[in-house]
């Protein structure tokens, strides 16, 4: 068994659900998510953001829009479509299913 | 004193070394193959250009206005390699992208001497080509059929020209893992040809 790999495994099934729940407050765009995701320690890459919100949006849970910077060229805003809400609140249910699980045993 | 190439990326212009330039552009180059299979690959290496080019310009002061190589290699530790990204991103597309070990033959184009038939004939048998080389080689001289029968066989057999067919050549199941490894083993191949 390999850890690093297992640690790995965990995210992946993660991420897809952090990225959704960062878009669920407000609109941002990818070095926003970036920041958060850093900051909550579930992304070690940056990579690995842009094929899942393309993904995502391939999928009809996120749109974009252009927005101008100030400090640079037009910045790509994503935000939650209606289909993207309601995924996200399956999520939520599932991911609160799955801490409750794994907490049972544990503490057994 | 070194040379600077003039690039845009992500819609800025930025002064960058020969060196650091030739480095960032076989990264994008691997990053390209790697999202090769996604429905918005292009898409995909944009955003990523872009973010690119956020962080080199956070790296440019009024007394440092030239990428080096040191900040191409910053920014590919930041972004990943595309192994990196494979291990840890999402259920891809190609996840689930998985035949049970179909086994075919076809010509090898990686191992040909001629037309890539004995190589191909040997991955798929495992057997070193050469013997097979020679067997034909001692029936050419024996009979004179078989340069037809190698004709035959280079119209027949198609050439093994994807990852998934190279794979295949060899019967081993494609799958994520050994369509990586390949492909890994192409970009060292890319990499020693580029120093050379």
């Amino acid at each position: 068994m390999d850890l690093e790999n297992t640690k790995a495994q965990m995210r992946k099934g993660i991420l897809e659900y952090c990225i959704l729940s960062v878009l669920s407050r407000s609109s941002c765009y990818a070095s926003d998510i970036i920041k958060e995701l850093k900051e909550a320690k579930v992304i070690v890459v940056e990579g690995t953001l842009y094929p899942l919100l393309t993904r995502q949006k391939n999928a009809g849970l996120l749109s974009y829009r252009w927005e101008e910077s100030q400090q640079g060229p037009p910045r790509k805003y994503y935000e939650l479509t209606s289909e993207g809400k309601e995924y996200l609140t399956d999520l939520d249910k599932s991911w609160d299913d799955l801490v409750e699980s794994v907490n049972m045993i544990r503490t057994r | 004193m070194k040379i600077t190439v003039s690039i845009n990326l992500g819609g800025y212009s930025f002064n960058i070394d020969e060196d650091a330039y030739t480095e960032l552009k076989r990264y994008l180059k691997n990053l390209g193959l790697h999202f090769a299979g996604e429905e918005s690959s292009s898409e995909i290496l944009s955003d990523i250009e872009a973010r690119m080019s956020e962080l080199f310009r956070a790296k440019l002061t009024a007394y440092k206005q030239v990428i080096t190589m040191d900040d191409v290699r910053n920014v590919m530790s930041v972004l990943g390699t595309p192994e990196d990204i494979s291990d840890n991103e999402g259920t891809s597309a190609r996840d689930k992208f998985s035949s049970p070990g179909y086994h075919r033959m076809y010509r090898d184009p990686d191992n040909r001497l001629i037309g890539g038939v004995c190589a191909g004939m040997g991955a798929y048998w495992n057997i070193e080509p050469w013997i097979l080389r020679i067997i034909f080689l001692a029936l050419i001289l024996a009979g004179g059929l078989s340069i037809l029968v190698y004709l035959i066989l280079y119209i027949v057999l198609p050439e093994a020209k994807t990852t998934a067919q190279k794979i295949e050549m060899k019967g081993e199941p494609v799958n994520i893992h050994n369509i990586k490894d390949s492909v890994k083993k192409e970009f060292d191949t890319v990499r020693k040809n580029m120093k050379l």
